[in-house]
């Protein structure tokens, strides 16, 4: 099977509510997805993902804007010509149907019979490890056995595009974080390009090669998750993806390396994107791990403290701003305790500055496009 | 739920000897709950004097050396005929019945139209619900009778409405609003995604329908069949207003029993209706409960997939008016014909007919039926959800032999229970000399003999109750009630406190439910009624059958009226109707 | 549920229903002036109300009714013959009654009233006794009948005319007494049971319905449901006045069947006083005026009695020589045959 490029050009959707009100899903989205990535749509409830999942395999029409699969606009194609193979939340089994008859149910439809049937079937049933379950009822199967059936399902008709509908909320932890290494590893064998959606950040590290991060029916920002964590685009971002305080100083030189920014009147070295000028105010997220424990410059009480094992979390105070500090040297200086005041210092080269367009945490963001790079 | 205490309840069960509070209050745990042994007791009792009894009687009485000729005269040509048209007229009105009920459910569930025009099409649909059963027969006569208004005043025809057809039409419209109920929430409870996957997986809407959407309603489909088949074979009304020659199992048993008073020949025919409809009763209950769709995982997303295509949706919708229209022609020819002199020959308005039946004779049947079936319908609530707690959250042998006791008060057609009554009660029950029970039919009875029709009515309603709450006590978890039960409520209090508030709604769609079916009950109590006690839809029939049809409009009017006020008032006591509504679904069902 | 709850629940229960539900159950005995009757009506609805209402107004005694076609009536008395509901019987063929006393359900009363009656119109031992006469009719809507091109019947073979396939209407002979006396006459007509059953056989095929009431055929007739019905001419003359005016009454030459209707005193009857009282006065000539003012015309067997202009003259009818000993005799069996091989047969 050949993977698909995926485009989303200026997709906008506007529900009517019962009471006639129009209510903007999504506003005005641009994506493209390369041949054989993993995109994932991620942000909170209501923020537009599941919609344009649901677009992009054809049960809503947008109301503005194209999709483009390999360059042919499928916007007003019905869902069963688009060739999309999805995975459903509610994992959608049918439940009169056998495991075999779930996973035939597309085969056969593309004129598949006899003992290519059984073997695509089997072949599909193989790549999920569901050896000898076909003769089952969805009902008689585990939430995870019956997960990897309606996986097996979608891939079986050699799907162009996967779409995944938040397919592992319903299971529990540890069964979750197995499986989407398993659903990885399939994705990666068969090159076929995905559409991830899901509010579980950690979900979305792990799967993607691209994160795209909705809020509000708009793209927030897409880039490879290690770019989405390290430079997030807006506060939102940086809240959403890991946790982070934020910082306010004011920018005292910029640099081909960085801001120098004061802190707590300490000037520090933090990494940024373009448009700083001197004498602006910037913000800075401080994740956890951006701050040492132990020694430095400032003088920070200590509010709280969480022991975790390998480390230690603490909730520092500095006049009026409180920020979280993670410890994974507690063994050698010893614990902490609330009311205790200890020396910290910030790591600069783990600090950023967020753009200064969006630094502020309204609504109103100014980016009306995302272009998404390829990795 | 302490189920502890129920397992335990062949002896004392006495707790730890204990000082401290967790060992009294364990204590507790392992004793009887008083509450619960006497509600266990009298439902038991209920179920045995009231329901199984009677049954037993009338299959007592069919089990003679004498009844065996009988039995040969109605299993050999010619009177085997009726058997045929039984089963004819069940597999007909059934078949009927459940494609109306599907159309309906579909175009509410899945055709795209306008809010209020589904929302009237509902309401028309729950119309014959709340109604008499046989007041479509009546008004079908004097709209497509051979001399109806429409079919030879407008049209010009003579058609032959008695027997078959007619009974088909009238019958259809009756019976499928509770199929249609149930239908509509499985359909609800499909979870979209199913449909979506379908269409992912390369499937047209057609064959969506098809491979999917058929398939999984089809338990649903079978239960709704079966149900239609029991209610079109213990139907009375219908058969005797407008059956003609078309003679059925019940209509015939009617004459035995009200023309010629032969109880044997009675009680053979009632087995012969017995039996196939007892078993397509419990083969439906079986199909009823795999009828669940709700999908593997619960927690559906996406939106039903609607019918798009233009000359789909004017189909569905144009054959879902055409059936409505008809519904309310039908009930508009009974509000108009209650004003009319007599309708199709004299037009002039007239209130004359109200003046009957609200101050002339009527009078009695109007105030006796309200006040029974208003007696009937919280003890019947009550006693529904007692023995769905019983039978859900208890522990002891026997529970499903309690279920199907009391599920039994529906399976059973009515005329059953008529005869079986008349066979039991009729005569003071004795043991050794003392009165147990009083004689309990006739007019010489206790209080006119309107205790026997109060059982009747309570029995026919309790299953209602019983289903009703069944299903909603099963959506509770239990730990709730053992919640209330560790912080030291006894089961009375647990059942008041916790449990009722929490099916509340399944309590209200039991007692509106109950109520509607006690007012327009008809085939049991047809053979209780006394010269002190009168009953409408018997009235309803009296006047039918002499032709004065302007006085049995008026009646179902009010018959109608009284219902809905009901509802009303039921609605304000109980709780908000919209939360009846949605549990309202659950399958009850059978024959009145 | 609690127990005082439900106790509550009951006492509430039995009092609401004794107050509200006390008709006249309670048995009366004693010379004391009777409390309550109530009767067993077999006529029209309308009479039966006005004959309880004036029997009610005159004696003071609170009357109720429960109308009953005859063959019903039969089967109630029989029904509750431990435990009687009624206490008179009043209206119905006398076949009916001769039929119940043969089963031991009535009792004799030679009501000092019923000297003036003729001795064909009541049973010598006093078990029954004549209150009205009516005789059998042929009851067609003219306009149906002429739009099938056929003649007004004159006979009961005119009624076997293919033309009036699905167009006759007549009540069960099991449970109306009209249409047993209808059957009963074919038996005398036509010498034996045998020819009177291959008589009904061959109408089975024109008939429509067997209604349960007697009189209901003639409202169908009225309405045009039908061409022709089979009642008591009486009643199609009552249908006439209530606005179906293409009613035409017309006589079988061949002789006609006809009813005297009785009143008869029901075995251990809770109320017998009261029921005596009825008896007595249902043969007065005051009482048997009160049918012709709603619009019943049957004729009245007290011979002091106004005779109304729309009532049948008798003189002007062939009737058969009805035996209602035989006939009541004869009317269980009967019955069961006519049911058996004529109502359950499919139509050719």
């Amino acid at each position: 099977m050949s993977a698909g490029t995926l485009r989303l050009e200026r997709v906008t959707k506007v529900f009517q509510t019962p009471e006639g009100r129009d209510v903007v899903a999504v506003d005005d989205v641009t994506l493209e997805l390369p041949p054989g990535s993993f995109v994932t749509l991620l942000g909170p409830s209501g923020c537009g993902k599941t919609t344009t999942l649901r677009m992009i395999a054809g049960f809503e029409t947008p109301t503005r804007g194209r999709i483009l699969l390999d360059e042919r606009d499928i916007a007003r194609l019905t869902p069963d010509k688009r060739g999309m193979g999805m995975v459903f939340q509610s994992y959608a089994l049918f439940p009169h149907l056998s495991v075999f008859e779930n996973v035939a149910y597309g085969v056969r439809l593309r004129g598949v019979r006899g003992r290519d049937l059984d073997q695509r079937v089997e072949a599909a049933l193989a790549l999920v490890n569901l050896h000898g379950l076909a003769r089952r009822r969805p009902s008689e199967l585990s939430g995870g056995q019956q997960q990897r059936v309606a996986l097996a399902r979608a891939m079986a008709i050699e799907p162009r595009v996967l779409l995944f509908d938040e397919p592992l909320s319903n299971l529990d932890a540890k069964l979750r974080v197995s499986l989407r290494s398993e659903i990885r590893r399939i994705q990666q064998q068969l090159g076929t390009t995905s559409v991830y959606v899901t509010h579980d950040q950690s979900e979305a590290m792990a799967l993607s090669d691209i994160v795209v991060v909705m809020n509000a029916g708009r793209v927030e920002q897409a880039g490879s998750p290690s770019e989405v964590y390290r430079r997030p685009r807006s506060r939102f971002v940086a809240d959403f993806i890991g946790s982070a305080d934020f910082l306010d100083g004011p920018v005292l030189g910029v640099t081909p390396e960085g801001l120098d920014v004061s802190l707590f009147g300490v000037t520090v070295r933090v990494a940024a994107g373009d448009g700083h000028r001197v004498g602006d105010a910037a913000t800075v997220v401080v994740r956890p791990e951006s701050v040492r424990v132990g020694d430095g410059p400032i003088r920070a009480l200590v509010r709280g403290s969480t022991f975790l094992g390998s480390l230690v979390e603490y909730e520092l105070m500095v006049g009026d701003q409180v920020f979280g500090a993670l410890d994974p040297d507690w063994m050698s200086r010893g614990l902490h305790v609330p009311g205790e005041e200890v020396p910290v210092s910030l790591i600069g080269s783990k600090l950023y500055a967020l753009p200064p367009d969006v630094r502020s945490d309204t609504a109103a963001h100014a980016s009306d496009t995302t272009e998404v790079a390829a990795d | 739920m302490d189920t502890s205490a129920l397992a335990t309840a062949g002896g004392p069960g006495t707790g730890l000897p204990g000082d401290g509070q967790e060992a009294a209050a364990r204590g507790r745990r392992r004793a009887l709950d008083p509450a619960v042994v006497v509600a266990l007791v009298l439902s038991v009792a209920f179920v045995l004097i009231a329901i199984v009894w009677p049954v037993l009687a009338v299959i007592g009485a069919a089990l003679t050396d004498g009844a065996i000729p009988i039995f040969q005269r109605y299993l050999s040509p010619p009177q085997n005929q009726i058997l045929v048209n039984t089963v004819v007229l069940g597999v007909v009105v059934a078949t009927v019945g459940t494609a109306i009920a599907f159309l309906f459910a579909f175009v509410q569930v899945r055709v795209p139209a306008n809010r209020w025009l589904k929302r009237v099409l509902h309401v028309i649909a729950l119309l014959p619900i709340v109604s008499p059963p046989f007041a479509l027969a009546i008004a079908a006569i004097s709209l497509f009778g051979r001399s109806g208004m429409i079919t030879r005043d407008l049209l010009g025809m003579r058609v032959d409405i008695y027997g078959l057809p007619g009974l088909t039409l009238v019958m259809s419209l009756s019976f499928f609003p509770v199929a249609y109920v149930s239908l509509m929430g499985l359909m609800r409870a499909l979870d979209p995604a199913l449909d979506e996957a379908a269409a992912n997986l390369g499937s047209s809407k057609l064959r969506i329908f098809r491979t999917v959407t058929v398939p999984l309603l089809l338990p649903g489909l079978a239960s709704g069949f079966l149900l239609l088949f029991v209610e079109a074979l213990a139907d009375l009304g219908n058969p005797l207003v407008l059956g003609g020659n078309f003679t059925v199992l019940s209509s015939r048993l009617y004459i035995a029993i009200i023309g010629q008073y032969d109880m044997l020949t009675g009680s053979v025919l009632a087995v012969l209706l017995l039996v196939p409809s007892l078993i397509v009763y419990f083969v439906h209950r079986y199909y009823a409960e795999r009828a669940s769709v709700v999908s593997v995982t619960g927690k559906p997303t996406g939106r039903p997939s609607e019918v798009s295509g233009r000359p789909a949706r004017a189909m569905l919708l144009g054959a879902a008016c055409l059936v409505a229209g008809l519904i309310v022609l039908l009930y508009g020819t009974i509000v108009v014909g209650s004003f009319t002199k007599l309708l199709g020959v004299d037009h002039t308005l007239t209130l004359r007919n109200y003046e009957a039946v609200l101050f002339g004779y009527g009078t009695k049947a109007v105030t006796d039926t309200t006040l029974l079936a208003g007696l009937a319908t919280p003890l019947a609530g009550l006693l529904g959800v007692v023995i769905a707690f019983l039978v859900i959250r208890g522990r002891f042998p026997g529970r499903g032999a309690l279920d199907f006791g009391t599920m039994l008060g529906v399976a059973v057609p009515g005329t059953i229970f008529g005869i079986g009554y008349l066979l039991v009660f009729n005569v003071p029950v004795q043991i050794a000399g003392f009165t147990i029970i009083p004689k309990l039919t006739g007019g010489a009875a206790l209080l006119g003999g309107a205790l026997a029709i109060l059982l009747v009515y309570i029995l026919r309603s309790a299953p209602g109750g019983l289903r009703a709450g069944a299903a909603s006590l099963q959506q509770i978890d239990p730990s709730i009630e053992e919640a209330s039960i560790s912080l030291g409520a006894d089961q009375a209090t647990t059942f008041r406190k916790v449990v009722l508030p929490l099916i509340r709604p399944a309590f209200l769609s039991g007692l509106i439910y109950s109520f509607a079916r006690s007012m327009t009950a008809i085939s049991a109590v047809i053979f209780l009624t006394t010269p002190q006690i009168r009953i409408m839809t018997q009235q309803i029939l009296n006047e039918t059958d002499a032709a004065r049809y302007g006085n049995a409009y008026a009646y179902c009017v009010i018959l109608i009226l009284i219902v809905l006020a009901a509802i009303g008032i039921l609605s304000v006591l109980v709780g908000s109707s919209t939360r009846a509504e949605r549990t309202s679904g659950v399958n009850v069902g059978a024959s009145r | 549920m609690t127990r005082r709850g439900s106790a509550a629940g009951s006492i509430v229960l039995a009092g609401v229903l004794a107050s509200t539900l006390a008709g006249g159950a309670a048995a009366q005995d004693g010379a004391e002036t009777p409390t309550s009757l109530t009767v067993l009506c077999t006529p029209q609805e309308d009479w039966c109300q006005a004959m309880v209402a004036a029997f009610g107004a005159q004696t003071g005694i609170p009357t109720s009714y429960v109308r009953l076609s005859s063959g019903e009536a039969l089967a109630r008395i029989r029904a509750s013959a431990a435990a009687p509901e009624f206490s008179v019987w009043w209206g119905g063929p006398a076949d009916g009654f001769v039929a119940a006393n043969a089963e031991g359900l009535l009792e004799a009363y030679a009501s000092p009233e019923a000297a003036v009656v003729a001795d064909t119109q009541k049973d010598p031992d006093g078990v029954w006794t004549g209150v009205y006469v009516g005789a059998l009719g042929l009851c067609s809507n003219a306009s149906v009948l002429q739009e099938l091109g056929v003649e007004t019947p004159d006979s009961w073979d005119d009624l076997l005319d293919p033309r009036l396939q699905g167009q006759v209407a007549m009540a069960h002979p099991a449970s109306s007494g009209t249409a047993y006396t209808a059957l009963y006459t074919q038996v005398l007509r036509l010498g034996g049971e045998d020819a009177a059953i291959d008589f009904m056989k061959q109408l089975h095929n024109n008939i429509l319905q067997y209604t349960k009431s007697g009189s209901a055929p003639a409202q169908m007739a009225g309405r045009g449901e039908v061409a022709v019905s089979v009642v008591f001419s009486h009643d199609c003359v009552k249908n006439f006045d209530e606005g179906f005016t293409d009613l035409v009454v017309s006589f079988p030459a061949e002789g006609t069947g006809y009813e005297i209707g009785g009143v008869a005193l029901i075995k251990d009857a809770p109320e017998a006083e009261a029921a005596r009282m009825w008896i007595d006065w249902s043969l007065t000539a005051a009482a048997q005026e009160i049918g012709q003012t709603v619009g019943s015309y049957q004729l009245p067997t007290n011979p002091n009695a106004a005779v109304s202009e729309r009532s049948v003259n008798l003189a002007d009818v062939n009737l058969v020589e009805y035996d209602f000993q035989a006939a009541g005799e004869a009317r269980a069996a009967l019955t069961q045959r006519f049911e058996d091989e004529v109502a359950a047969q499919p139509v050719e």
